[in-house]
């Protein structure tokens, strides 16, 4: 059934598109106060120390310097992190990577800040670092925390994988090593704090959660959360980099010592060695398949290297761990996922989120066991196709919104169209074809989430819309926009919505978990309709008509010829604005832990992906021809929007794929954008084709899901499985830099 | 400290005169200084583009050009593309092909491709990846960025 829209479905560019063109978006490091401080922060140069004294004295006397605080400075708890709190915001013992924080400078001027900074005198005792998550896991390795360097272990058991691996007809394995990932928004971390008159503490800030950075601030303050009010400023990109305040932290700490506003902006290379990354992932799996081609066992073990912290260490873990079977029915599952501790700078969430890694591993399995049994890399994928009856790996079943088996079809096609094009490499040049696929449960897999929305009809047929989920780029105030205008029936442009502020916006939880438009644009949606609601009754009355007969369009109600501006409406009952609060918490249940079983989703997007690569047999390097995206978003609100999200995300799989990679030596080893390298315009294949599948989503906003990650989510495993079809050796280590496939183009050479 | 030294610059076509000290760069000059806030600064080491501005009609990464050495010159911020709120076509054109998502990068991509377009009016898809490959993005993929450039070139060379 097709249903007729005013404004969902309709391509519309981002409500501060124009704003930002004109380079007046107004970003946190665009707004200065008067009498403001600079702050810096002095970091830990080795990964593992005990700090025996810090001497600040000297540091405080250079000229335009007004403080200089430690650990002992913060009045309240002095701890941080996103999920787990165990990061000290200023390290007071122990240092666990190089770029831990010891001490903040403020003064008058960066240049002041930045000469006293040298002027701190810390003793460190260097204890044992460890690096390798692996070795990590062997008794007698250094302990980076007590307790053991295990920070999770996450258990995935469903049927039995002896029997499965007994049946089966061919059985593969392999070990699959992805990189450490850096976010790379272009926007660095920036935060200013100010305390008034009061003594309440305000906040301006670049990031995800507006709710979090106050918690984290009033923890730290020893402040009720009700007197500190975070505003996130334009958000220059997070892709879950922006979720843990530290910079926020600072500026406020400053800003309560000092009572003068603070401003912290991290320049580049701070970002990159201090901020944490997406897990590097050390994968074995096995995974058998029985004579007709049915996945019959999987086994696997998952080592994330949560670096110095866990923060949400747990939760990637668990998302790897409960998507390990992908978008296939296997009906033996075992899966042991660990986080463990190391002393590299710390991971935590980014876009992805676990699933990228996985997906790699899984898909490359795939491709070898359709080899062993002599199948069509498709045909055994299609053979294995969840659908609405077959449980994925947390035993869940999607009764609905799955179209696997249609984008498999789909990717036939494709691929086929490209096949042809195998036989144009030039000489020394080889060609390649991959598919890749996965899925993602949307929203939080450990617990259920909830967003909240509140949405006020104004009488001249304006409305507000005040949710806690911040945009950061990804167009979500414009989506919350459309929904209201869609449902009270009134243009975008007479629509404000405002998720920036926490003395406005409620908490919805992060921005994150691909989880936004699916929790909050149903939020809008039922506060809006609870509003229309109320409205089409009181036109009824006036009008003697049922409720269902009156129409509400551009702020007016009418009923046949009779007709009513919703001013007109509003005051004949002495009303002078309809607020209406709703709330969505979709059914979930969380993945029990000794089994990993349960219904941890609302909702799952699916994405399938076909490569056709290029590669040069005497450099290695690889050249994306032709690239076929292929996204599963329930029901486009914006596909403006939609499209333009699923570019972004392949190419930040691309670089995944290809040249990013984190590098360890001592501490961040490549911190510029000159050495940890993200995809240029140059790097985009020749040819790429965005295809949404539109399959609604009964429980989503007008049918759609989320679906910003999922983009990226199958772009390692694509590029691996094409580069391994072209060169004729399994690819299992990402990225593959041109040094890494030549060495497989030799290693092939020598057999 | 260094003393400031003055210096005199035609900025978006207004005369400006300033005390700027010897190791300032120009986009700290003009973020800080002169609240022209719609450059931005993504990494101080020339390697993201978002600083581009035109100097003398180029485009250059002002976090590498010293504040000093635009004496006597002329430089063109985001600010200075606009007339009277009326935006110039590649603006409107960037908006309308979906280029806009967090928007860091996009002044310094406007006028990257700006400066690209003045030296050649009709560029291949291969030029304009060229042209714009110091200009990093994260959110968009650059392809519609590329396609935005390549109709405003045709719309420049009056072809709609």
């Amino acid at each position: 059934m097709s249903v007729a829209y005013q404004v969902i479905g309709k391509s519309m560019p981002r409500t501060d598109a124009r704003s930002k063109v004109l380079g007046q978006a107004q970003y946190a490091d665009d707004l200065s106060l008067p009498r403001m401080l600079f702050v810096k922060v002095l970091r830990s140069p080795h990964p593992h120390a005990r700090i025996r004294g810090i001497k600040t004295s000297a540091a405080q006397k250079q000229p335009g310097i007004v403080a200089v605080l430690t650990a002992k400075d913060i009045p309240g708890e002095n701890s941080i992190g996103p999920i787990i709190k165990d990061q000290a915001i200023l390290c007071a013992d122990l240092v666990h990577y190089a770029g831990d924080a010891v001490a903040l400078v403020a003064g008058e001027t960066e240049q002041a800040v930045e000469a006293a900074l040298e002027r701190i005198e810390v003793d460190y005792e260097e204890l044992p670092a460890l690096f390798d998550p692996l070795e990590a896991l062997e008794p007698g390795a250094p302990v980076v925390h007590e307790g053991g360097n295990i920070g999770t272990h996450v258990k995935i058991r469903r049927g039995d994988i002896e029997t499965g691996f007994r049946e089966a007809a061919a059985v593969v394995e392999g070990r699959f090593i992805t990189p450490r990932v850096e976010h790379a928004y272009i926007e660095p971390e920036v935060a200013l704090a100010a305390v008034d008159a009061q003594g309440d503490v305000s906040v301006w800030s670049s990031t995800q959660y507006t709710h979090l950075d106050r918690e984290e601030v009033s923890r730290m303050l020893g402040l009720p959360q009700s007197r500190v009010r975070v505003r996130q400023m334009v958000t220059g990109g997070g892709f879950g980099g922006k979720l843990n305040p530290h910079a926020q932290c600072y500026a406020a700490l400053v800003a309560w010592k000092t009572g003068r506003p603070a401003k912290v902006h991290y320049h580049r290379d701070e970002s990159l060695i201090a901020s944490y990354k997406a897990h590097p992932y050390v994968i074995d799996m096995k995974l058998g398949a029985n004579r007709d081609g049915k996945l019959s066992a999987i086994d696997a073990r998952l080592v994330g290297n949560t670096g110095a912290y866990l923060f949400q260490g747990r939760a990637v873990i668990t998302k790897s761990g409960t998507h390990v079977s992908g978008i296939y029915y296997i009906p033996n599952i075992k899966t042991d996922a660990y986080a463990v501790y190391t002393n590299s700078v710390p991971c935590g969430a980014m876009r992805g989120y676990g699933v990228p890694q996985v997906t790699f591993a899984l898909e490359a399995l795939i491709d070898e066991l359709a080899g062993k049994l002599g199948l069509d890399p498709l045909e055994l994928r299609m053979r294995n196709a969840l659908d609405t009856t077959l449980p994925n790996a947390t035993g869940q079943v999607m009764p609905a919104s799955i179209p696997v088996k249609e984008m498999l079809a789909r990717a036939k096609a494709s691929v086929d169209s490209m096949r042809p094009l195998l036989k144009e490499a030039a000489p020394g040049r080889k060609r390649g074809i991959g598919i890749g696929c996965s899925s993602r449960g949307i929203g939080s897999i450990r617990k259920a989430s909830r967003s909240t929305a509140v949405v006020s009809l104004h009488p001249d047929g304006s409305a507000t819309v005040a949710c806690g989920h911040v945009d950061l780029g990804q167009g979500s105030d414009t989506m919350m926009a459309q929904v209201a205008a869609e449902e009270l029936g009134l243009d975008v442009d007479r629509v404000r919505v405002i998720t920036n502020d926490t003395a406005v916006s409620p908490d919805c939880e992060s921005t994150s978990a691909s989880r936004v438009t699916y929790l909050s644009g149903n939020a809008v949606r039922f506060a809006a309709a609870k509003i229309k609601t109320r409205v089409l009754d009181l036109a009824a009355r006036e009008f003697g008509c049922a409720a269902d007969e009156v129409k509400m369009r551009n702020g007016a109600v009418a009923h046949r010829e009779q007709g009513l501006s919703l001013a007109a409406l509003f005051g004949k009952h002495i009303m002078h604005i309809i607020t209406e609060v709703a709330e969505n918490l979709p059914a979930t249940t969380p993945p029990d832990p000794e089994t990993g079983q349960g219904n941890p989703a609302g909702t799952y997007n699916f994405n399938v992906h076909v490569a056709l690569v290029e590669v040069d047999e005497a450099t290695g390097k690889i050249e994306p021809l032709k690239y076929l995206a292929m996204g599963d978003v329930g029901k486009m609100l914006n596909p403006m929007s939609v499209e333009g999200q699923m570019h972004g995300g392949l190419m930040m799989g691309m670089g995944f794929a290809l040249s990013e990679e984190v590098k360890i030596d001592r501490g961040v080893a490549n911190s510029t954008f000159g050495t940890y390298l993200i995809p240029t315009t140059c790097d985009v294949p020749r040819e790429v084709i965005v295809d949404v599948i539109e399959d609604p989503e009964p429980t989503g906003p007008f049918g759609a899901k989320g679906f910003a990650e999922g983009s990226l989510d199958p772009v390692g495993a694509t590029m691996a499985n094409a580069v391994s079809n072209a060169i004729g050796v399994r690819v299992t280590q990402l990225p593959m830099t041109g040094e890494r496939v030549h060495q497989l183009l030799r290693r092939r050479g020598d057999t | 400290m260094s003393r400031p030294r003055k210096i005199r610059v035609v900025i978006n076509g207004q005369k400006v005169e300033a005390a700027v000290t010897p190791n300032q760069t120009l986009a700290e000059f003009l973020r800080y200084q002169l609240a022209l806030t719609g450059t931005k600064e993504g990494c101080d080491t020339g390697d993201c583009g978002a600083c581009t501005v035109l100097l003398d009609g180029k485009a250059v990464n002002s976090c590498l050009v010293l504040a000093v050495e635009v004496e006597g010159r002329n430089v063109t911020t985001i600010e200075g593309l606009s007339s009277n709120g009326a935006l110039h076509p590649l603006q409107q054109i960037f908006i309308d092909h979906g280029t806009v998502q967090c928007g860091f990068c996009t002044p310094g991509m406007i006028l990257g491709a700006k400066a690209l377009l003045d030296e050649n009016a009709n560029p291949t898809e291969e030029d304009i990846r060229l042209g714009l490959a110091g200009n990093l993005c994260r959110c968009t993929g650059y392809v519609n960025i590329v396609k935005a450039v390549g109709a405003a070139a045709k719309f420049l060379r009056g072809g709609k």
